[in-house]
């Protein structure tokens, strides 16, 4: 059910710079698009048309590109496309868990336009990278022609399609921490529908040991409710613990009683499963459990 | 701005130009502007694989992607891999595995086939199934389809394609 297409004029700029600067000029009107994947789903169903849209399409050299810098933080740069981290021998080695995760997102063609900038700043709470990239404490670096900033992914959204990202504003670049690429991490989807499906349910554990006892633990979960989130209550309950099967059922209770509360009876069972299970396959040292 | 431009691009290795709406697709550019009728909407989302083409290299939905966008790239379609008498490996794979009932999942299926066995020439059944696990063939193909597939790697690892 699409609504009547509205023309809109497509710029193409050469430089971040002059992207910024498209963005900045009639901000409410004018979007970024990179591979385009989700903003074409948002105008085809109606639910937005930009009278601009500024394409990415010739930024990759400055906003492309996978590294490790110095200090050993994971930088990937706004534009690269979740086929490339997918496929990258750096993703692999240093944070298996994405890997899992793509090979379960979408299909290979979407991924092979889709963009993790674009991916982080869609705000659809159905989607599986926000909630592992909270689990590895990702930061993004957000800029605009006021200057550039960081920003937390676990502080990005706001609400349902919405995040922080201001409209002149444009994601460049994703840094993962180098002590989380160490961390176990393991995110778990639930789809109800076909392999490719947005998740009906996804969670995503982190967390390090000191001695034998949980430390650094992120619980983050996606497509409960209108964005995707920590679970504070989850974290607080497994920090300073050791690990046990009977901790990990508690806290999956506790989840789904602070995710779902009163709510949808079929997805606090869910809830309550899958942070088990994802608590296990991530901090058990071993195979999920039943 | 009427929204409106000149596209160039490479079309199964001919150069075409077509002039396009921005809010036009890759889809509707190739279907109305140049007869490729085996690139076919259906699900409209890029989850069903009927639109799937090939834009420099790698496959894509065409129904989510503007035509503006592969200006200057080369794009190519089921209809490129049409070639007679001699048929394409994939092409005749999908033949002699009666890869296909109706037909309107085929050329989708076939440019899927294509880009697989282009990055990974020995696929096993299980990675055929994940790489084509976003095209749909409502007439339940699947495992003619990934035979087709297992058909096509042989064929072309033999003749050291």
């Amino acid at each position: 059910m699409t609504t009547a297409p509205q023309t809109f004029e497509l710029r193409e700029p050469g430089s971040v710079d002059e992207a910024l600067a498209l963005l900045g000029d009639r901000a409410e009107d004018v979007r970024p698009i990179a591979g385009g994947t989700a903003l074409m789903l948002v105008m085809r169903y109606g639910y937005f048309w930009p009278e601009t849209l500024v394409s990415l399409r010739r930024l990759a050299a400055e906003l492309g590109g996978i590294s490790s810098d110095p200090g050993g933080d994971l930088r990937i740069g706004a534009t690269t496309t979740l086929r490339e981290l997918e496929a990258s021998d750096i993703i692999a080695a240093r944070v298996p868990a994405m890997v899992e995760a793509l090979r379960q997102l979408a299909n290979v063609r979407v991924r092979n336009v889709a963009t993790i900038g674009g991916h982080l700043c869609h705000g659809d709470p159905h989607m599986d990278l926000p909630p592992l990239l909270m689990a590895l404490d990702a930061r993004v670096r957000v800029a605009s022609l006021r200057g550039p900033r960081w920003v937390p992914v676990a502080d990005l959204y706001t609400g349902y399609y919405e995040t922080v990202v201001a409209d002149d504003e444009l994601l460049t670049e994703v840094v993962i921490p180098a002590e989380r690429c160490e961390a176990d991490t393991a995110y778990l989807k639930f789809s109800a529908r076909s392999a490719d499906d947005w998740p009906t349910l996804g969670v995503a554990v982190g967390g390090m040991r000191d001695g034998g006892r949980l430390s650094g633990v992120r619980v983050a979960v996606g497509a409960v409710g209108d964005r995707v989130s920590r679970v504070a209550a989850a974290e607080s309950l497994l920090e300073g613990q050791q690990p046990s099967e009977e901790l990990f059922g508690h806290v999956a209770a506790t989840s789904a009683a602070a995710m779902v509360g009163d709510g949808d009876a079929y997805m606090a069972e869910l809830v309550r499963v899958q942070v088990r299970r994802a608590l296990a396959a991530a901090l058990g040292g071993g195979r999920p459990g039943p | 701005m009427s929204g409106e431009r000149q596209l160039r691009f490479e079309l199964n290795g001919a150069p075409v130009a077509a002039r396009a709406a921005s809010h036009e697709t890759l889809l509707e550019v190739l279907r109305t502007r140049f007869g490729q009728h085996g690139v076919r909407e259906s699900c409209g989302q890029g989850v069903c694989g009927t639109c799937t083409v090939s834009v420099d290299g790698r496959a894509v939905s065409s129904c989510l992607m503007l035509a503006a966008m592969a200006d200057g790239t080369r794009v190519r379609t089921a209809e490129g891999l049409s070639a007679v008498p001699e048929l394409h490996p994939i092409v005749q794979a999908f033949v002699e595995e009666f890869a296909f009932q109706c037909g309107f999942c085929t050329p989708g299926m076939v440019m899927m086939a294509g880009s697989l066995l282009a990055e990974n020439p020995d696929p096993s059944v299980d990675q055929i199934r994940a790489y084509l696990n976003g095209n749909l063939c409502r007439c339940g193909c699947y495992p003619e389809i990934i035979r087709a597939v297992r058909a096509a790697a042989v064929m072309l690892n033999d003749a050291g394609r």
